[in-house]
This record gives C-alpha cells, sequence and structure tokens, in this order.
C-alpha cells in the first residue's frame, strides 16, 4: 500500500471515529467492556450477545465501534480481577494471576494494575497501527499456516506450560496432560464420538473453560482463605503505593515491547493464538530474566509482558475478521453477527465497498485504549480498596459473580453445578501443591492440539512425515525439543543429587 | 518403608487414579488408523502419561524428604458450605428467581465461616441482590426473573 | 371411598380443563401479552444467528412484544432442540429449527426429543441458498470439470465440513453417491474454520454461505447451486437438477416450531403474521443479502415437507452409510 493512500485513509478512519457519537459509543464499549472484565465469569461473548439487538438501533459505524470497545475494554477489566482476587476473568489473563497475585499479596497490587494497563494501552496503540499498516500481509502470513504447523505450534505452546510453573516440574507436567484430558471431555469433532461424557449432554459439548476457571481458581481460593486468616491477611492488610515506580516502569519497558510484538503475531492465529500469545510472552520473559526464580513469586514483568501480549493480539485477531470476514475467535463471531444485522456482508470486500467503516473502527481503537487508560489509572485507586472489604463479604460477593457468570454463558443451571466440583477439585490441588495455571494451558491447547494433528494426517493421507516436511512445523517441534531439555536437565540432576544426598 | 513427603505421595497417587479411571472409561475408544487416528489415541497416550508421571512424583514422595499432607489445615466447614452454595444457586435460579436463589445460596457461603455477622449480612444481601437485578437483569437483559411471581 | 375420591378427581380435572380452556381462548386473543422467548439451538454469531436476528426484529414490531431471542447452543443443536420441545406449550416460548437438528440428528443420534411429535410446525423461516465452490488453484472451472477431475484423480480433492452430521457434510455425501466420486471429507468445528483452511488450498471444496463474499472476490469458483432456482447474485451459475441431478439438493432450511400442544389458534395467528413479514420487500432484501429465500407455507405445508425431508435424509445416510462411529 502507498504510503499517501495510508495517510488518506487513517485520516478518513479518525474523521468517522472523531464524530462526537462515535466517540460516545466508543466510550460506551471501553466503560461496559471494563465492568464485565472486572466481573469474574462475565465474559464479552455473553455480553455482546445480550447487547446485540440494542446496536440494531445505532448506525453500523458507532454499533461496530462499541462492540470493539466492549472486546478490549474487557481485556483491561479482566486483569483486575487476576491481579486482585486471583480469579483470571478471560483465558488471557490466566498468566497474569501467576505474578499479578503475588504481588498484590505483597501490597503491590496498585503498581501491578497500573502496569498492566499501561502494558495494555501501549500494546493496543502499536497493535492499532499495525492492523492499519500490515492487515493485508499479515494476513498472507496467517495463511501460510497449515493444520501440521497448527499442531506443532500447540505442541510448543503446551511445553511453555511446563516452563511457566513454579514450583516441581514433574507435577506441573502431569497438570497439562489432566487438562489435556480434562479437555477431550465432550464430542469428537472427527466421528462425533462421545468420550467421558457419563452420558450427560451439558458435556456433550465439553467442559467450559469459564465453569473450570471459576472452580479451580474462584472456588477454591475462597475455599481456602476462608479459614486461613494468614494467607489472606497478606492480600488485605497491606495496601501500598498505588502507582509503579521508576524502577518497575524501567523493568517493564522491555517486556512490554517484547509482548507486543509476540501477542501481535500470534493473534492474528485462529483458535488459540491469542491464549497462545500470553503465555508465550510470559515464558520469553522469564527465559531471558537473569532471575527466573522471581517469577510466580510477584515480578513485575511476569504482569508487564503478559498483559502487552494478551492486549495486542486482542487488537490483531480483527485482522482475519476484517479482511477475510474470518472470525478467530467467538467474540470475532459476534462482531460478524453485528455486521450483518446492519446489513454489511462481512469479506474481502468490506476494505474496499466501506472504508469508512473499516478505518473508522481501526481508529477508533486508538481513541478507546486512551479513554481506557485514562479511565483505569485512576479507578486503581477504588480498586485497591475493594481488598478492604472484610473477606466474610467479599467471599460472598466472589462466590455469587462466578455462579451468575456462569449462568449468564448459555443460561443453564446444570454449568453452575460444575463449579462446585471443580471448585473442590481445585482445593484438592491447593492442598496437594498442584498448580492449576498448566492445566488450564492444557485444557485449552490439548483439544486444538489433537484436532490439528488428526486434520493433518488426514490431509497428508496417513504421512505422519508431514511434521517435519513443513518447515514451519520443523521449526517448532525443534524449538519445543530444545525448551524441553532446557527446562527438563536441570530437574533431572537436581532430583539426582537430592537423591544422592538421600 | 517411612513415608517422608505424603503431599507427593497423594499428589502422585492421584495423578495415577485419574490416568487408570480414563483408561477405563475409554477402554473401548477406538484406535483407528493412521491416515484416521481413531477416539481414543490421545486418551490413552494421556491416561499412560498420567500414570507414568504419576508415579514419578508418588515414588519422590515415599523417598524424598517433603512436605506432610496435614500441613496446613484442611478447612472442611467453607469446603462445604461454599460447594453447597453454589449447588443451592443452581438447583433454585430456574425455578425461583434471582432474589430467592441469591439469599439463599449466600447465607450457606456466609455459614462458612465463624466470622460471619448476620446484621452486616442481611444489609449486605439486600444490597447485593437489588445491584444484581438492576445490572444484569435490567441492565444486561439476562432471560432471568427476580422474583418468583415475576 | 375410593369411588368418591375417584368421582372428585374426575370432577376436580373437568373443572380445571373447563377452567384452562376459558382462559386459553383469552389468551389467544391477548396472545402476546408479554415478551416471547425465541430460542435457537446454535452458539450466537453463526447462520442461525442471522437468521433469527431480522426476524425477531420484525416479530416485535409486529405484535407489539419483545421476541427475545435465546441461544442455546450445544451438541450440535441437540441441547437447544431438547429445552424447546419440553418448553410449556403457551406460545410463549418458540423454537427456531435448523433442518438438521429435526432431519439429520434424530436419524444418527438418540434424541430427546421426536422431530414430528415434539413439535407444532409454525411456518418457513427461511432456506439457504449455496453450493459447493472450489479453490481455483486446483485448476477446474466449473462442475463438469470438477467432475472430470475427481474421477481422474481418487481421492485427492478434499471436501471441509461444518462438522459430523451437518447438513454440509450430507451434501458431500450426496454428490460422492450420485456422482460416484471419491472426494476426503474433512469436519470443521463450524464453517468459519473449515473456509479458513479453504482459502489456502489445505482444503479444495466446501458449501457455506460464508464462503459466497470469497467467490464475489474472484477467490473461489461456485459451481452450482444446491436449490431449486438459481442464486440472484450469480446468474451463470447451474443448478444440480439442470446440471442433470435432480433431487440431489439436500435443502438446508429453517423453520418456526412451537412446542407440541400449542393452541392451533396461536399458531395460526403466528402463521399469518411470518408470512406477511416474509411477503415485505424490506425483509425479502435483508434475507437475501444473507443468502435467504423465504417461502410463505401453512403448517400442514410445513408438516408434509418435513416428512419428506426426513425420508429423504434417512434414504441418504442409509445408502451412502453415513454414521457416528
Amino acid at each position: 500500500m502507498e504510503l499517501s493512500d495510508l495517510l488518506s485513509n487513517l485520516s478518513l478512519g479518525f474523521s468517522v471515529a472523531a464524530k462526537p457519537l462515535n466517540l460516545v459509543w466508543c466510550l460506551m464499549g471501553a466503560l461496559i467492556g471494563t465492568a464485565i472484565g472486572v466481573l469474574p465469569g462475565v465474559g464479552p461473548v455473553a455480553t455482546m450477545a445480550l447487547l446485540l439487538p440494542t446496536t440494531y438501533y445505532l448506525p453500523p459505524e458507532g454499533a461496530l465501534i462499541m462492540l470493539a470497545g466492549i472486546y478490549y475494554g474487557a481485556q483491561y477489566g479482566g486483569s483486575t480481577t487476576a491481579i486482585l482476587i486471583n480469579l483470571p476473568g478471560e483465558s488471557s489473563s490466566v498468566v497474569t494471576v501467576l505474578d499479578g497475585y503475588q504481588m498484590a499479596r505483597q501490597g503491590r497490587a496498585g503498581a501491578a494494575l497500573a502496569i498492566a494497563a499501561i502494558g495494555s494501552f501501549f500494546a493496543g496503540c502499536v497493535a492499532t497501527v499495525a492492523i492499519a499498516v500490515a492487515a493485508p500481509p499479515l494476513t498472507q502470513l496467517a495463511q501460510q499456516f497449515g493444520p501440521a504447523d497448527y499442531c506443532s505450534l500447540m505442541v510448543l505452546g503446551l511445553v511453555f506450560a511446563i516452563v511457566l510453573a513454579r514450583g516441581s516440574v514433574m507435577k506441573a507436567l502431569a497438570m497439562v496432560f489432566l487438562g489435556m484430558l480434562l479437555g477431550l471431555v465432550g464430542t469428537d469433532v472427527n466421528t462425533g464420538n462421545l468420550r467421558f461424557t457419563f452420558g450427560i449432554s451439558d458435556l456433550f459439548d465439553g467442559i467450559g473453560f469459564v465453569p473450570l476457571v471459576m472452580g479451580l481458581f474462584g472456588m477454591a481460593e475462597i475455599m481456602a482463605n476462608m479459614t486461613n486468616e494468614e494467607r489472606r491477611d497478606l492480600v488485605t492488610s497491606r495496601v501500598t503505593g498505588l502507582l509503579p515506580t521508576w524502577a518497575d516502569i524501567k523493568a517493564s519497558t522491555a517486556p512490554i515491547l517484547r509482548g507486543t510484538a509476540l501477542g501481535g503475531l500470534l493473534g492474528i492465529l485462529p483458535g488459540g493464538g491469542a491464549v497462545l500469545a500470553s503465555f508465550s510472552a510470559y515464558t520469553l520473559e522469564k527465559k531471558l530474566s537473569r532471575t527466573p526464580e522471581r517469577f510466580g513469586r510477584g515480578a513485575i514483568e511476569g504482569v508487564a509482558a503478559p498483559e502487552a501480549a494478551n492486549n495486542a493480539a486482542a487488537q490483531t485477531s480483527f485482522i482475519p475478521m476484517l479482511t477475510l470476514g474470518i472470525p478467530s475467535n467467538a467474540v470475532m463471531a459476534m462482531m460478524i453477527g453485528g455486521m450483518m444485522i446492519h446489513g454489511i456482508v462481512p469479506g474481502p470486500q468490506v476494505m474496499q465497498d466501506r472504508p469508512g467503516l473499516f478505518w473508522g473502527m481501526i481508529a477508533s481503537m486508538w481513541f478507546g485504549n486512551l479513554m481506557l487508560i485514562v479511565l483505569n489509572l485512576p479507578m486503581i485507586g477504588l480498586w485497591t480498596r475493594m481488598l478492604l472489604v472484610p473477606y466474610r463479604l467479599l467471599s460472598i460477593a466472589i462466590l455469587f459473580f462466578c455462579c451468575i457468570g456462569v449462568y449468564s454463558l448459555n443460561n443453564s443451571a446444570n454449568e453452575v453445578l460444575f463449579i462446585a466440583i471443580f471448585g473442590l477439585l481445585g482445593y484438592l490441588f491447593f492442598k496437594l501443591d498442584c498448580e492449576p495455571a498448566p492445566l488450564l494451558l492444557g485444557f485449552i491447547l490439548g483439544p486444538l492440539l489433537e484436532v490439528y494433528m488428526r486434520r493433518a494426517m488426514l490431509l497428508s493421507r496417513g504421512d505422519a512425515m508431514v511434521f517435519l516436511t513443513r518447515p514451519l512445523s520443523a521449526a517448532f517441534l525443534g524449538l519445543a525439543v530444545v525448551l524441553l531439555v532446557i527446562v527438563v536437565l536441570p530437574n533431572i540432576r537436581k532430583a539426582r543429587e537430592v537423591a544422592f544426598v538421600e | 518403608m517411612r513415608v517422608k513427603g505424603s503431599q507427593d505421595l497423594a499428589a502422585g497417587l492421584m495423578f495415577m487414579a485419574a490416568g487408570v479411571a480414563a483408561l477405563w472409561i475409554g477402554a473401548d475408544y477406538p484406535l483407528g488408523s493412521w491416515q484416521r487416528p481413531g477416539t481414543g489415541v490421545l486418551p490413552r497416550i494421556l491416561s499412560w502419561a498420567l500414570i507414568g508421571i504419576g508415579g514419578i512424583i508418588a515414588a519422590k514422595g515415599l523417598m524424598v524428604r517433603g512436605v506432610s499432607l496435614l500441613h496446613g489445615a484442611w478447612a472442611w466447614r467453607p469446603v462445604i458450605m461454599v460447594t453447597l452454595a453454589a449447588i443451592a444457586f443452581a438447583l433454585l435460579v430456574d425455578s425461583t428467581g434471582l432474589a430467592v436463589s441469591m439469599v439463599v445460596s449466600m447465607a450457606l457461603c456466609a455459614l462458612g465461616t465463624p466470622e460471619t455477622r448476620w446484621r452486616e449480612f442481611a444489609i449486605f444481601a439486600v444490597i447485593m441482590v437489588a445491584g444484581s437485578a438492576l445490572l444484569f437483569v435490567k441492565g444486561l437483559g439476562m432471560p432471568i426473573r427476580v422474583f418468583p411471581w415475576s | 371411598m375410593k369411588r368418591r375420591t375417584l368421582l372428585g378427581v374426575g370432577a376436580g380435572v373437568a373443572a380445571a380443563a373447563i377452567v384452562r380452556h376459558g382462559t386459553a381462548r383469552a389468551q389467544v386473543q391477548n396472545y402476546p401479552d408479554k415478551p416471547v422467548k425465541l430460542i435457537l439451538p446454535y452458539a450466537p454469531g453463526g447462520a442461525t444467528d442471522m437468521i433469527g436476528r431480522p426476524w425477531a426484529d420484525k416479530l416485535s414490531q409486529a405484535f407489539g412484544q419483545q421476541f427475545v431471542i435465546e441461544n442455546r447452543g450445544g451438541a450440535g443443536g441437540l441441547i437447544g432442540t431438547e429445552a424447546a420441545a419440553k418448553s410449556p406449550p403457551d406460545g410463549y416460548t418458540l423454537f427456531l429449527a435448523p433442518s438438521a437438528a429435526l432431519t439429520v440428528l434424530p436419524l444418527l443420534r438418540k434424541t430427546p426429543y421426536d422431530p414430528v411429535k415434539s413439535f407444532a410446525p409454525i411456518a418457513r423461516a427461511g432456506d439457504l441458498v449455496c453450493g459447493f465452490v472450489l479453490n481455483p488453484a486446483v485448476g477446474p472451472k466449473n462442475f463438469q470439470e470438477t467432475l472430470a477431475y475427481a474421477k481422474a484423480n481418487p481421492g485427492k480433492l478434499a471436501y471441509g465440513s461444518a462438522g459430523l452430521a451437518t447438513a454440509s457434510q450430507l451434501r458431500l455425501e450426496m454428490l460422492k453417491y450420485r456422482t460416484q466420486t471419491d472426494i476426503l471429507h474433512v469436519p470443521y468445528r463450524g464453517s468459519a474454520d473449515a473456509l479458513n483452511d479453504l482459502l489456502p488450498n489445505n482444503v479444495q471444496m466446501m458449501n457455506e454461505i460464508n464462503v459466497l463474499p470469497h467467490v464475489k472476490a474472484g477467490k473461489l469458483i461456485l459451481l452450482n447451486i444446491n436449490y431449486p432456482t438459481r442464486h440472484w447474485d450469480f446468474p451463470d451459475v447451474p443448478t444440480l437438477t439442470e446440471l442433470g441431478y435432480p433431487d440431489s439438493d439436500v435443502p438446508i432450511w429453517y423453520s418456526f416450531q412451537a412446542p407440541a400442544g400449542t393452541p392451533p389458534a396461536i399458531i395460526e395467528k403466528l402463521n399469518l403474521k411470518m408470512n406477511e413479514i416474509a411477503a415485505t420487500d424490506d425483509m425479502k432484501v435483508k434475507a437475501r443479502m444473507i443468502n435467504v429465500v423465504i417461502p410463505p407455507q401453512t403448517p400442514e405445508q410445513m408438516t408434509q415437507h418435513l416428512l419428506a425431508d426426513i425420508k429423504a435424509t434417512d434414504v441418504l445416510i442409509k445408502a451412502a452409510n453415513v454414521k457416528l462411529e
């Protein structure tokens, strides 16, 4: 694309996005998004589905600007509960829990929230530019990925899960496998067979991510904290320093840059792309750090990088939707629904037929990110003060929001029953010192791995060499092996030393 | 032989149990062919992996000094009450609406800790019910009724 | 004693029936006097949503009561269909039924509902008009050339469907069966995933409405139309019948259904209004945009159509040996 074209497109976009009414819709979206992001369990998909009929009465630009605002607003809000009460609101904020909650327990919730917001803002701005400048070439890049490449990418992602473990590598590995097994529950896409459903029709589509997280994190955390005063007093008693120090910002700059780049690239891949983004950004920082032992114990880089990555990925996941009309996740499917309501058929022609809408939406993302940071930084004081609510009441509120959040997904009361089961399981994991984060990654990536593996085998007509002959796939597998060796070797050595000492 | 790390032993046994259970439930899932790997391939790989790793962790628990299973109290009262609270919400929400199911489940949750002050709880419950009715039913338009008669 | 109890019960039942009958009549006259729930058996965002949303809007305007969409996704439509079948038959819960939930699912799986007995048909909500597409990188330019290519290279073409036991799989099975060709079936989780592999030629063929914008952009070739009439945007593309394969369309159609036992007067009221809406220019334009046409039908015609489609699907499933393993 010519530079002059780009400039004229962007000026068109900004002229559309800066219309007062469109700014209002953008603000509305950002506000609603932040609110539902903060509410555990209530996610952007359910909210957008509920609000879709309302957008019918808005002009198409306004409707899409607002819907988009809900999505990236939720990314900002989602980290709030992850940091404050150890409850990830979205799959992409699972890693934020690891160090964010530790920071909160050390009384640094304010710094963690601020760095999450700053990282998200920076990543959002950069990714917006990336969409404007490079949407078509990035689309081309994503199209280079075949099923075999995706499969190997998932293998690499699972190795990341082991790296991010804070304690025993063996337990983390077992949790990954257990998570994959839980991910297989439901109807097998390739054959239609039912697996591990016990004849319960609510399990035919598998276990939902939200009930699993609400149980493993939300419910288990309440159970653990209700008796253990020492544990929760760490959270509630000391809230100092609302803003990050210069040292924090300096330590976070490079991780935010790297997280943005990684997230922006992975976001364009459909399916697990956005989730992989935050996990791999965390893994990268832990590997690059000179003091990896701080990770999982309140390292600010462990909040900055994944938050930047997930927001960058949230923005670039618009690319396949905008250029090809292909939704890369459920939220994008809702955006497409929003377009259809207004008589816009998503597909490659939107860019030419409706330039005002296309570029206006991209420009609005920049406004939205600006509004979000302006909104969120002053809110930090308020959020951290929430921790001063007595735990006997806070726990009840968390429980209720878990329940209503899960209910809101499918209006299904049975899914609320699942969180009771996963709560018990989560408490057992807590007592046995097994971290749930690797389990969640296995849960998300395991089924994708299987689907891509079988699709690759089907399309290669049974030739397993396809995983090694495709360059992308071979590169991912090679990287996975190297990483695995780096992680596991020191542990084996350590274990042997310990054994010898015994 | 004396158990040196009962927490690891228990964790290892848990993973092994999960592996054995999955293997047993999934025993008749077909394995398929190379071109069409069947339903049972990944479950079986994962089951054996869980049994193997669980075994290693359990062995470590037997031989290497570690944390005891009894380290830190088991919180039976909150575990039971919080679980019951979620179950109550699930069972009541469709038949009685938001207000009744919320009050019942919140009260069960409050029974989970001896710190509950009931007067404070009553005020809190009213605020929560009113707030969520406004937020979820009025604001977000969720298809859920507030009172049994509405 | 026993007889008296029996008598009492009998009188009670009769009284209840009379009362219910009386209120039922009042119900019909005022219907609808509160919001009506419209159950969609898939998650939001898909083709069913695209059909349901404009309908819900038009119905709300026509009746002056909100028609609220409730997405009950899961198990290929089974969960939402079951929920609809078990809803109270008072006219305040309606069901937007995709044909596969009534024709394909009950034939392949044990369903907790009966496609005919559990529901009372109201009106046709729309038929999808689309056909087979091919990635141009393969070479053939039209339907006949593609057939020749498939015959010369058995098993080489791969077809992406929206999943197992969907109408898009059955369309491939029908094509393979009628033309005696060997095309690899690759099931995806929804048509968006399949399209994502079709554009870079990882699979070569599809039959879903989401490919049509790419046909317009020249990225894919539309080979035919699986519908009795041609598509208004592609007047040069022949129908399957015109190509010499009659009765091979495997129609994809949507209908409004009510739980069985809903008062016939309510159904009639809805049917009249729905057919009226379907005949308006605005609705026609909205439908065409999503590649849909809406033939007006009476409830009786709907029942006949459903029975015929179930029978045809059954024949195809047996002949082509389609099964969930």
